[in-house]
């Protein structure tokens, strides 16, 4: 499709007088150069916070309280063996990478069924179920909060990663986004696998999947995400600051450190401790992302 | 008999695959907003075992609360100051980035890189910028002669402040819709307008604009949601305050339940954003049908 434009533009311009062809290079080339600083600007203003995160968490106690001091003298790279070693944001980590590892993989199973039902089943009330579907998403979650804390203290899962998982047992986003991905798997396939016998359970697994695997990384990176950072109801339903996920801890952290004890190198430490793996994490699946998430956004349902 | 054995399988399988997913939504989104709207009506605090019906006492309180006409505010300022300059920087954004060059893996790398990363880790970082002695954002100002701001510490400029960062985290969420919708838009409607005579602002104006309204359209709504239930930017950055200048309606419902424990208003709060989703979801529905074009 790309070779396609280019081909386009290349009789276009062959095309045009040469005179006119001369004029139209200048007045791009000037256009480009706007291009760059517009984009170059957007990128420095979005990379600052990053930057500045990691610049103050090398600075000492006062050269983080001097403004003009913009680069650290000596960095201080014992500030991060401290927050790594001597802080439990090690331990923050390793709570959130445990629940959205889990909550993650529960939800493209359910997700991923649902969505075979939705799309390839044949039921009554299949479009009013996934009617119902569309109009949660479209709802606040908060709205839900207080009957669900209710509910899971009934249960007596506060305070628990049991009652966080199945909480969030179920992606809607998900649903939408490989709803998007079935819908362009042929009928006929599907079709032609249960005449050979594959029950449901085995179509959808060994036929659908690797069809749209694409959906199910992006999918499953974007909710890693979610629940990864997720703060305000993993913050509500849990106190223990033991089980605190990223967030929540570095709150913590940030309250007892940061607002009070003003020890700021030591906050962005942490902070940067907790945002450098994501980057790196998203440097390597970007494309997931970027390509992934657009996808189709047909809201006519 | 022998087909109707075979209808009882099916509706059987249909049921395992449908009710993994749909017992969690029942029990953690469905039951709850009606649970929610049953509990507006009561007066139950969450510690007592008992409540009493007090019907719409609790709107009519609300209705009264100058705090809630505040927080409303609060909202739709909120929700507009996110809102717009998210649709026009990220379709900004993506037109500049839409023909690929050397370098605009980067450019869209950096662009959306603050989606991914924790609200709560970055809102601190913006606390320290935003810091009115130490912190950068006023040595900018100063740097180009301008007054320093009190950022989060008035409430002039608070709701400014949570907004800033707000759209920064979300720049580049609809930067990656637009690219992908402008990657869509098919060329041949482009050369079909010409290549001579139509302008490149007409041919953004007449044809780029309609062919990605639809994902103009989900941008609105999926923004005006998120704008609805921010929390975390809020609770690091203000609290709410100074002086409920930054207290949206999900921040008064937060206060109100698990604050105050005053769970009737908070759900009645809650019954507030839901009807306000629903009308501002049915007004973009109906609009939609005259500026959308599938």
């Amino acid at each position: 499709m790309d070779s396609q434009r280019t081909l386009n533009l290349k009789t276009e311009v062959s095309a045009r007088p040469a005179v006119h062809r001369k004029k139209k290079k200048a007045s791009s080339t000037a256009a480009e150069w706007v291009k760059k600083i517009v984009l170059l600007m957007a990128s420095a203003v979005t990379a600052f916070p990053f930057l500045w995160m990691i610049l103050s968490a090398l600075k000492t106690k006062e050269e983080i309280m001097d403004v003009s001091a913009f680069f650290p003298q000596n960095p201080q790279w014992q500030n991060f063996t401290e927050v790594i070693f001597q802080s439990p944001i090690v331990r923050y980590i390793g709570n959130s990478l445990y629940v959205s590892v889990i909550t993650v993989a529960i939800q493209l199973v359910t997700g991923a069924m649902i969505t075979y039902a939705i799309v390839f089943m044949h039921f009554r009330g299949r479009k009013a179920l996934f009617a119902i579907i569309m109009g949660t998403y479209m709802l606040p979650t908060a709205a839900t909060y207080i009957p669900s804390y209710i509910i899971l203290a009934n249960m007596n899962l506060l305070n628990t990663y049991t009652g966080l998982i199945i909480s969030s047992a179920v992606s809607i986003f998900g649903i939408f986004l490989l709803r998007q991905a079935f819908m362009q798997v042929p009928t006929g396939l599907i079709e032609a696998a249960r005449i050979d016998g594959a029950g449901h359970w085995k179509t959808l697994w060994k036929i659908v999947m690797p069809m749209t695997k694409s959906s199910f990384i992006t999918f499953g990176l974007m909710s890693f995400i979610t629940c990864y950072n997720n703060y305000m109801w993993p913050s509500l339903i849990t106190d223990d600051t033991r089980l605190s996920l990223v967030s929540q801890g570095l709150r913590q952290f940030f309250i007892e450190g940061g607002a009070y004890g003003t020890n700021w190198s030591l906050v962005m430490a942490g902070s940067a401790v907790i945002v450098i793996p994501l980057l790196v994490l998203f440097a390597f699946t970007q494309k997931w992302f970027i390509n992934g998430i657009g996808g189709d956004t047909g809201m006519k349902g | 008999m022998e087909r109707k054995k075979r209808d009882w399988k099916y509706s059987a399988n249909v049921l395992l695959f449908v009710v993994p997913a749909l017992i969690p939504l029942v029990v953690f989104w469905i039951y709850p907003i009606i649970r929610s709207l049953f509990i507006s009506f009561t007066n139950w605090d969450y510690m007592s075992p008992t409540y009493d019906f007090v019907f719409l006492d609790n709107f009519i309180a609300l209705f009264k609360d100058a705090r809630f006409y505040d927080a409303l505010l609060n909202t739709l300022i909120f929700t507009l100051g996110t809102l717009i300059p998210t649709l026009v920087g990220g379709l900004l954004l993506a037109l500049l980035l839409q023909k690929h060059f050397r370098g605009s893996g980067i450019y869209k790398f950096i662009l959306f890189s603050p989606w991914i990363t924790p609200t709560v880790a970055i809102s601190i970082v913006w606390v320290w910028i935003f810091d009115p002695d130490t912190g950068i954002a006023n040595a900018v100002l100063n740097f180009f002669h301008m007054p320093g701001l009190k950022w989060i510490e008035s409430s002039d400029t608070a709701l400014l402040a949570v907004i800033i960062v707000t759209v920064w985290k979300s720049l580049g969420y609809a930067m990656i819709f637009y690219l992908s919708a402008l990657e869509k838009v098919p060329s041949e409607l482009y050369e079909a307008c010409g290549l001579d005579g139509a302008r490149k602002w007409q041919r953004f104006r007449d044809i780029t604009i309609p062919s990605i309204s639809p994902t103009t359209f989900f941008l609105m709504i999926i923004t005006m949601v998120n704008s609805l239930q921010a929390y975390d930017q809020i609770q690091i950055l203000t609290q709410g305050g100074p002086s409920g200048s930054t207290r949206t309606l999900l921040y008064m419902y937060y206060q109100l339940g698990f604050e105050e424990f005053d769970m009737g208003q908070a759900t009645a709060v809650a019954m507030v954003m839901i009807v306000i989703t629903v009308l501002l979801s049915a007004v973009q529905f109906r609009a939609s049908k005259k500026w959308v074009h599938y």
